[in-house]
């Protein structure tokens, strides 16, 4: 498909990245380059919380753009550039999930943390909310530790859906496409994932302590230290 | 895992939750808000499913420095080197392949012409074949003298077939 080709035939090429895709289909490097920079953070974000480890989702992020590079002869633009790239990432980390539990290597709670424990289940946290901690003000570092492992506590899919619609604002249709579910499953799905996490969240809301963070939060992007 | 809502708190949630995304359409969105106008849990349990997503905010994103892109890039292009690598081997197995099928279209061409040529071709041996057995026994046809008398001779079967001389 030429790039010369109207947007009015094509709707997905009013996407700037469809576009950039189309070079790359021409072995234009630079153009690959540029989709690098755009899209390294949000896959390594995503993945680094899909799966749990800074390291893994490095090399599945570098895993997908390999993919995209094998794939660009066959590229045909359909919708936006993001929906496709984000379902192999999808396929990507759940190969990689897949792994990971045959060679039992799951341990999110080791993520970020000195911590030895085990991923802690929805209902230890929401004890550990609950009262059995001490009252205090948290800082925004462990209150950040408690919302990444309360997203630990959903399952794959909840944790790709959830992900998904708030790091990258995807639509529900968007969602399904990107996972291979119906618009129905997505929505039943995220209802779920934010029900969890309303339960696991709720008593640090109801204690105050939530609120203020939000209050006096930046409420933008944190970059990871290493 | 059923994707389905099994109870009605769990069928609340997921209109909530779709309202908040702006999911709803038009008619089950009025429904919600008139919901939400009239009933304090439902405006409650949306409060706390917002700010539960909201608190989502606060997840670190990460950034990369040049040394991931460059390591990217070198990943890619090692995968370029080796396509072209295969293509360039692929090169001369194509002429090789090439040459075998234009040699064995020729030969094909060879064997179909000459076939053709046999069968279509006329062969002037053929009607000497056909007439070998009057060829041979001319002498003795010949005191016979008339065709008709031979004719009648051969109704009546008084001819033996020859057999084992047909080309």
């Amino acid at each position: 498909m030429a790039v010369s080709e109207s947007s009015t035939q094509n709707p997905a090429l009013r996407d700037p990245d469809v576009r950039l895709m189309l070079e790359v289909r021409e072995d234009n490097a630079a153009a690959f380059e540029e989709l690098m920079l755009r899209y390294q953070n949000r896959l390594i974000s995503l993945l680094e919380h899909v799966v749990g480890r800074r390291e893994l989702a490095e090399d599945l992020t570098q895993d997908v753009f390999l993919r995209v590079y094998r794939a660009r002869k066959r590229y045909e633009p359909g919708a936006k550039f993001s929906t496709w790239l984000f379902t192999i990432a999808n396929n990507v980390a759940a190969n990689a999930l897949r792994s990971q539990s045959r060679r039992h290597e799951v341990n999110l709670a080791q993520r970020g943390t000195n911590s030895s424990t085990s991923v802690p289940t929805l209902e230890q946290l929401a004890q550990a909310a609950s009262g059995f901690m001490p009252a205090r003000q948290f800082e925004k570092a462990e209150m950040s530790d408690v919302i990444r492992q309360a997203i630990a506590t959903l399952n794959e899919r909840q944790r790709m859906a959830v992900l998904l619609s708030k790091f990258e604002s995807m639509s529900y249709e968007e969602i399904a496409e990107t996972m291979q579910m119906s618009t129905q499953a997505i929505k039943s799905l995220l209802s779920r994932a934010r029900g969890n996490l309303r339960e696991i969240l709720e008593p640090y809301l109801e204690r105050g302590e939530l609120k203020e963070l939000g209050a006096r939060g930046d409420g933008g992007t944190i970059e990871d230290e290493e | 895992m059923t994707d389905h809502p099994s109870t009605e708190s769990e069928r609340l949630d997921e209109e909530l939750v779709a309202y908040l995304d702006g999911e709803l359409d038009g008619e089950a969105a009025r429904r919600m808000e008139h919901r939400l106008a009239s009933e304090e849990t439902v405006r409650r349990r949306l409060q706390q499913l917002a700010q539960s997503w909201d608190l989502l905010d606060q997840l670190p994103r990460t950034t990369v420095d040049d040394s991931f892109t460059r390591s990217t890039v070198e990943i890619v292009a090692l995968a370029a080197e080796e396509e072209l690598g295969e293509k360039a081997g692929a090169e001369p197995r194509r002429r090789r392949l090439r040459w075998f099928l234009t040699a064995v279209a020729a030969v094909g061409a060879c064997w179909i012409g000459f076939v053709a040529v046999t069968h279509l071709r006329p062969n002037p041996n053929e009607e000497l074949l056909r007439d070998l057995p009057v060829i041979e026994n001319q002498e003795v046809l010949k005191e016979a003298g008339d065709i008709e008398f031979l004719r009648k001779l051969d109704k009546e079967g008084l001819f033996p077939e020859e057999s084992g001389d047909a080309p």
